[in-house]
């Protein structure tokens, strides 16, 4: 490990010096909209660009998730894999116009996950600039269908089919540094929707001025889920995140939706609270004589590396050497998937910035540099055998 | 009509995607390439191109040899912007202030002459939102692989940035179409091949530009296709296509402007060949009327069509670059035909 720290200087300056070939990937891919189910055009661009670094192969999976294989020394090792998400939460009708002034980026979806798919485009090209050579294979995957309804679907296919053992993984996340996180908490995220019955709509010989709300039954819904004993030990919570519905302020709705967020460190917690909420959501049709359901979108098992693992303990290392403060976390998202099968894995930040998920979110081009030298400095250490003592 | 120029002079800028040829060809012929970039108040696109065409011409493909932005006076922070990634900025008016200070694009893309020092200038507008790397390789490739051509320009789809984060598929290219096109038909119908006659984004031989007169301002396309023409013929011209370009959209006031411009360029020209007598003097002045109150007021934009003269007779640049005019075949230099009245100074 005393040998990587010492190298870290010197990656961040050449990696300063090289700079504009990440700064562009992030705003050449970035550019490019990727609603979560329509990542083509920046699967292929991605694709591309690994090609035009002469990644030594370059494919798509059977789920179409972009994968480039830098070929290690010693192909009896494990493959390391480094990920991001393809996908961001804005629509194609977005423009996707990023600016690039003296010091940041500004545009949709450029923290959340722009730099961190134009970093794993530009990593080829760094390696080559600083000489760096792996024993086992660098696996590069752009995934698709991660965040919301993609409920992680592009990694989890990709693990699931991946034909050899994997000696451990580095994920991506534009925002922001400093961050490393080493566990996922259980998660489901479940709509629930409510509808007025047929019989309630115009023309059925109902006084539409006393049909059901479907806002205040979702209210009501609200109200007991808040009841809900939820216990300290294993932590766990039920986050109301969205709520959305009708048509005008003097008119009742035909229908309402909540979006809603079950977390714990323990699964089976999740599941528990979450047959609570579909009994209470069941139990509302009855009541209101209205139409609910309960539709889980995506839901993460509870998976984690100890803080005391030697990937955990090297990445905060290496992270402090870089002159930043570690923010040990959890994460829900491809790194979950990673745990849940038993691969050392952590999350990392990439630069600072702000305005996360809003049209204007801006990164900052200074950290950047520190942000991928730790990214090396994780890779070498699970190329040097750091989850095996 | 004849259509042979269109189908033998048209090329994809994926024609030119191999960089890698690109380079090799360009080291073997000992060619340089300077690209330009003309600025007024573009901080918000300025680091975008920069950025993107430093990364993939410069760093991984050493295809372009230095940046150049020529600024035309801008208040925002576009100078700051462009040397922060490493491009020379100059403003147009610290550039031969002997020849004295002009305003406009064509000024910029004139004195970019000067500064830069490849045999090969790339032009690119400095408001491209979707910014890529083909639109300078695909100009450069032509010149570099196509012998006999010296002159490239470009064309593509044009969709139109219409404010709030929106993008309408379609639209642009009015002043063309309602401008220049028509001009074009009436007089040079074999012109009208070119497609897209007014793209800020061209690339050419050094010893092309030189000769060549440069209108200071919008009418410097415009003058570029008509001078090139007639002094080597349209084989040495040939259009590329970029795809799409996105750029701010611009009021049809803006566009008027536009027009009057490309127009007094035209007919100047026209008059200069013989081809129209323009009888009285050409007025400078662009009237348009606004609406105030109950009262029309008319809005007025001069326009003094001043060009700067062929490079190559400015002594400092022949110093410079220790270049000669032309000669003819009896060895006396050749003085490109320009009215001194165009000549600005």
């Amino acid at each position: 490990m005393d040998a990587i720290i010492a190298r870290l200087p010197e990656f961040v300056q050449a990696i300063e010096a090289i700079r504009e070939i990440v700064l562009a990937n992030v705003v050449l891919l970035g550019q490019i909209p990727s609603p979560t189910f329509q990542e083509q055009h920046r699967t292929v661009a991605f694709l591309e660009r690994l090609t035009q670094a002469q990644v030594d192969e370059c494919t798509t999976d059977g789920y179409r998730n972009p994968v480039g294989i830098v070929r290690g020394t010693d192909s009896s090792r494990p493959p390391i894999f480094v990920v991001a998400h393809l996908d961001t939460p804005f629509g194609k009708e977005v423009d996707h116009d990023y600016t690039v002034g003296e010091n940041d980026i500004i545009g949709p979806g450029v923290l959340d996950n722009s730099v961190g798919v134009g970093v794993l485009a530009s990593l080829p090209l760094i390696f080559r600039h600083l000489d760096l050579r792996f024993a086992a294979d660098i696996v590069l995957a752009g995934v698709i269908q991660s965040m919301g309804r993609g409920n992680l679907r592009g990694v989890r296919h990709l693990l699931k089919t991946w034909p050899t053992p994997i000696g451990g993984a580095v994920a991506l996340e534009g925002f922001e540094l400093g961050r490393l996180d080493h566990y996922s908490d259980g998660m489901l995220r479940a709509e629930i929707e409510c509808r007025i019955r047929s019989e309630h709509t115009p023309g059925h010989g109902h006084d539409p001025r006393f049909r059901p709300n479907p806002i205040l039954v979702l209210n009501e819904a609200i109200n007991k889920i808040l009841e809900i004993r939820l216990p300290q030990r294993p932590r766990s919570q039920v986050i109301v995140g969205r709520i959305s519905g009708g048509l005008k302020h003097g008119v009742i709705p035909y229908s309402a939706q909540l979006g809603i967020e079950i977390q714990s460190t323990s699964h089976q917690m999740v599941k528990s609270i979450s047959d609570q909420i579909q009994d209470l959501v069941t139990g509302l049709r009855y009541e209101h004589e209205v139409d609910t359901d309960l539709k889980i979108i995506s839901n993460v098992k509870a998976a984690r590396l100890p803080f005391h693992h030697p990937l955990v303990k090297a990445a905060g290392r290496i992270i402090s050497a870089l002159g930043i403060q570690p923010s040990l976390s959890h994460s829900e998202s491809e790194l979950s998937v990673f745990l849940s099968r038993h691969i050392p894995a952590v999350a990392l930040g990439l630069t600072f910035g702000e305005n996360l998920h809003q049209l204007d979110a801006r990164m900052e081009i200074a950290p950047l540099s520190r942000g991928i030298a730790q990214v090396l400095g994780v890779l070498l250490a699970l190329d040097g055998g750091i989850c095996h003592g | 009509m004849d259509d042979t120029w269109l189908k033998q002079n048209t090329f994809h800028y994926k024609d030119f995607q191999d960089i890698e040829n690109l380079v090799a060809v360009k080291a073997e012929k000992g060619l340089t390439i300077s690209l330009c970039l003309p600025t007024l108040n573009e901080e918000k696109t300025i680091g975008k191109e920069i950025v993107i065409l430093r990364s993939e011409l410069m760093t991984r493909f050493p295809l372009i040899d230095e940046i150049v932005v020529v600024d035309s006076g801008s208040t925002d922070r576009t100078g700051e912007v462009a040397r922060a990634f490493g491009a020379e900025f100059y403003r147009a008016d610290d550039i031969l202030p002997e020849l004295g200070p002009r305003r406009g694009k064509g000024e910029n893309l004139w004195k970019a002459l000067y500064i830069t020092r490849g045999d090969i200038i790339v032009y690119l507008d400095a408001d491209i939102k979707n910014i890529h790397h083909r639109f300078a390789y695909g100009l450069i490739g032509p010149l570099v692989l196509k012998d006999g051509i010296r002159y490239a320009k470009a064309f593509y789809d044009r969709p139109i940035a219409t404010g709030k984060n929106v993008v309408r598929p379609t639209g642009g290219g009015r002043v063309t179409e309602l401008v220049i096109r028509p001009l074009f038909s009436i007089y040079f119908p074999e012109l009208t091949q070119i497609l897209q006659p007014l793209s800020g984004e061209y690339a050419a031989y050094r010893d092309i530009l030189e000769q060549v007169p440069f209108p200071i301002g919008y009418g410097i396309e415009t003058s570029l296709i008509l001078d090139i023409c007639q002094r080597w013929g349209m084989d040495v011209i040939c259009q590329v296509d970029l795809e799409k370009r996105i750029h701010r959209n611009q009021d049809t006031r803006a566009l008027g402007k536009m027009a009057f411009v490309v127009m007094q360029t035209f007919f100047r020209r026209l008059n200069r060949l013989g081809a129209l007598s323009l009888g009285p003097p050409m007025h400078n002045q662009m009237i348009q009327y606004r609406l105030v109150g109950d009262a029309y007021l008319p809005e007025l934009f001069n326009c003094d069509g001043l060009e700067r003269p062929p490079m190559i007779d400015v002594p400092a640049y022949r110093n410079k670059f220790e270049r000669r005019r032309p000669t003819a075949e009896n060895g006396a230099e050749i003085v490109p035909g320009v009215d001194k009245d165009d000549l600005g100074d």
